[in-house]
């Protein structure tokens, strides 16, 4: 009864949508039959021809699709891996009591509140072969200046770089919250008993910190996933699809080709990496906690 | 306890803040096409035109808009400025949706998409006066044999170059040919002091297009829809400016994709590269730069040079007015249409922005013959191409611009590159 409200918003704004979006992808619409204001839609009901023309992408021997796969796991593991290193380095230095800890604080959230895409275009012209940042700071201490947006290696470092400092912020911000609810009579504890500070940053710090790590890396995972905005904005995906992720590939489709049947079978494919991933990603988190010494 | 409870609140509220944000950001935002107020009530009638100039142009044409409300007080037109980038997939949106601005500025490239897809008025009754505008201009309004936008504005990429130098270097006029034009960036190319002959956009093939032509290749052959890329000709333009770059080395190769038109403007406009290929469009802020803003006649404009067989060619872009199909008040907007490009409002538009007009009779009127800019690029113009007029004559750049990047990168041989973009042109309707 109470129950009502709430599973019809839900349905509304998430199921209707959705069941709507993965019904698109067994159809061959497009701008043409999808039908407006004035004439009713006319696209047809193709099966799982849009899947099939997928997997002969993938299997085919100069095959787009699987570059632009190996490049989102690249993108997302390298992304997460720094967001989370970085940003758990930040929070431990930012959890003692040091002076004007609130100012670092603030200033640390600066990349966040940038909305992205104004960060995105500043960092595109800083990438910028011959009059950007990098090429003039490398050019300065005697080093030979990089190729940033045209070489396919560094487009995809300069892409992570920029994302990376996006990144951070959110990640120490959700690790500092984590590190503040730890007791401290653990520590005091543990200092009785001898333990050296690696060992309680390992049996401790971790152990306490894991359930808030764990969403914020699942949550790091899903968003860096899905980051458009710098991908489109710093390289457009280039230098020849070098950097394109899943994302803007089926973005690519959706507005650029305006085939919506075809990039609504992108949606549910990337829909469905992302529950597996979390799936398995959940199941492991969990598996280990119950080894784990806490419990 | 306490402590626990902060920070676990802390990190709550610093959630929830961010689904918030992310609730909000993205691409979504919907179109605000304004609906229109009833006749009867007296009230003026109210119409909506989208823009996609840059500020100061937009500026101009609300001085012509102000004057035309001045004249029509039962009339109201309200100038929104659409992002030149966003417009087109605005445009479809709003139009599938039913609320598409009565008047757009379309780029020349959307209008045949936007006729076939219902969204535009044909306007053949009412524009009567179709003789004086430039056929090449012209014939990207027509579709299925009816005409859906007045031309605007028109444009080609030009040879612009700086006169100075050349004339330092001993070159008193631009060079006609391919073959002079090495001389002259080989002669002006200092790669120890970053001086460039030249600077060449990689990234768009639309500054590839002059190449492409020159040496005899071509697009598609609307009428057959037989691919033009993949043959001798526009192998061997693809081959030159790769050999320019890498045997002549008369550009700098840095492949900075989507800086490259930036980094384009920058290098000319401080003289450190003394030729590039670019539009009327980009006259205004070339006269700014340091090699210019104290001589503007250092600007040279010249034609394409000609290729080894004569061949010459530009890509002719321009823009146009069109009336959405739907619009309730179509007499009002194609009165605003026809207020906008008379002879004087087109006249008023080009002087004050260095842009070239669509009609025939304002090249002849004598302010606008003395505006060396115009004339220089009506020279450009008479020897200029237009691109396929077809419904998907939009779409085939994507499929250009990436195989142009894998050619100029050496992903691919220039013959790998033209096959794959016709592969991709199937897509579109082109048979192979």
């Amino acid at each position: 009864m109470f129950l009502t409200p709430v599973a019809l918003v839900m349905a509304l704004l998430v199921f209707f949508p959705l069941v709507q979006g993965i019904a698109f992808s067994f159809t061959d619409m497009n701008q043409y039959n999808m039908g407006n204001a004035f004439s009713e839609p006319s696209y047809q009901f193709v099966g799982l021809e849009n899947y099939r023309n997928v997997w002969a992408d993938l299997v085919a021997a100069d095959s787009t699709l699987r570059p632009i796969l190996v490049q989102t796991a690249i993108w997302t593991f390298v992304n997460v891996f720094f967001h989370f290193t970085i940003g758990l380095g930040l929070a431990l230095l930012l959890n003692r009591p040091i002076r004007g800890r609130t100012v670092y604080r603030l200033l640390l959230l600066v990349p966040w509140a940038v909305p992205s895409f104004i960060s995105a275009l500043a960092w595109r012209w800083m990438f910028n072969g011959s009059y950007g940042f990098f090429n003039l700071v490398l050019t300065e201490l005697g080093l030979p200046p990089i190729n940033w947006l045209g070489d396919p290696f560094w487009a995809m470092v300069a892409v992570i770089m920029t994302n990376v400092w996006l990144g951070v912020p959110f990640m120490m911000v959700t690790l500092l919250g984590g590190l503040q609810s730890i007791p401290r009579s653990l520590y005091e504890a543990a200092e009785i008993d001898g333990a050296g500070r690696w060992k309680q940053f390992w049996h401790i710090t971790l152990p306490m910190l894991k359930p808030v790590a764990t969403v914020a890396t699942l949550l790091g995972i899903i968003w860096t996933f899905n980051m458009f905005n710098v991908i489109y904005l710093v390289t457009q995906g280039g230098p020849v699809q070098a950097t394109e992720i899943l994302v803007t590939f089926a973005y690519r489709e959706a507005f650029q080709n305006w085939n919506f049947g075809m990039a609504s079978t992108y949606g549910v494919i990337i829909l469905s990496i992302l529950l597996v991933l979390s799936a398995v990603y959940l199941r492991a988190m969990k598996a280990e906690r119950v080894e784990g010494v806490m419990d | 306890m306490k402590r626990v409870r902060l920070g676990l609140r802390f990190a709550l509220v610093v959630l929830l803040l961010i689904s918030l944000l992310a609730g909000c950001g993205g691409p979504g935002s919907q179109p605000t096409g304004q609906p229109n107020e009833g006749q009867a009530s007296g009230k003026p009638v109210k119409i909506t035109f989208w823009n996609t100039m840059r500020d100061y142009e937009a500026a101009v044409v609300q001085e012509l808009i102000n004057e035309f409300e001045k004249q029509n007080p039962d009339i109201d037109v309200e100038m929104v400025t659409v992002p030149f980038g966003e417009a087109q997939n605005k445009f479809k949106v709003a139009a599938q949706a039913g609320n598409a601005p009565d008047v757009l500025r379309a780029e020349v490239a959307w209008i045949a998409e936007f006729a076939a897809l219902g969204f535009l008025e044909p306007l053949d009754e009412k524009f009567t006066d179709q003789e004086d505008f430039l056929p090449s201009a012209l014939a990207y309004g027509k579709w299925n044999g009816k005409t859906y936008a007045v031309p605007q504005v028109t444009d080609a990429l030009a040879l612009l170059y700086n006169k100075k130098l050349l004339a330092q270097a001993g070159f008193h006029r631009a060079p006609e040919t391919w073959d002079e034009f090495v001389q002259v960036a080989k002669k002006l190319t200092d790669p120890s002091k970053d001086q460039w002959g030249f600077y060449m956009r990689q990234s768009e093939a639309y500054f590839t297009l002059p190449f492409i032509w020159s040496f005899g290749g071509g697009l598609i052959d609307v009428e057959t829809m037989k691919p033009l890329i993949n043959t001798e000709g526009a192998i061997k333009g693809l081959e030159f400016v790769k050999k320019l770059r890498d045997e002549y080395k008369v550009f700098k190769d840095d492949r900075d994709f989507p800086n490259d038109y930036n980094t384009a403007m920058q290098y000319f406009k401080s003289g450190k590269a003394a030729m590039i290929l670019n539009g009327p469009w980009a006259t205004a802020d070339i006269l700014t730069g340091e090699a210019f803003k104290d001589n503007p006649d250092n600007l040279g404009i010249a034609p394409i040079p000609q290729g080894p067989e004569g061949h010459t060619g530009s890509p002719v872009g321009g823009h146009s007015y069109v009336i959405y199909s739907k619009s309730p008040h179509k007499e009002e907007a194609w009165k605003l249409v026809q207020f906008l490009s008379t002879k004087e409002a087109q006249a008023k538009l080009v002087l004050e922005l260095g842009l070239l007009p669509t009609r025939k009779s304002v090249y002849e009127m004598p302010e606008v013959k003395a505006n060396r800019i115009i004339t220089d690029f009506k020279a450009v113009m008479e020897n200029a191409t237009p691109r396929p007029v077809f419904p998907q004559g939009g779409l085939i750049f994507a499929a250009m611009d990436q195989n142009f990047q894998a050619f100029y990168t050496g992903k691919k041989t220039a013959k790998e590159a033209v096959e794959a973009i016709v592969k991709e042109w199937e897509k579109l309707g082109v048979k192979p």
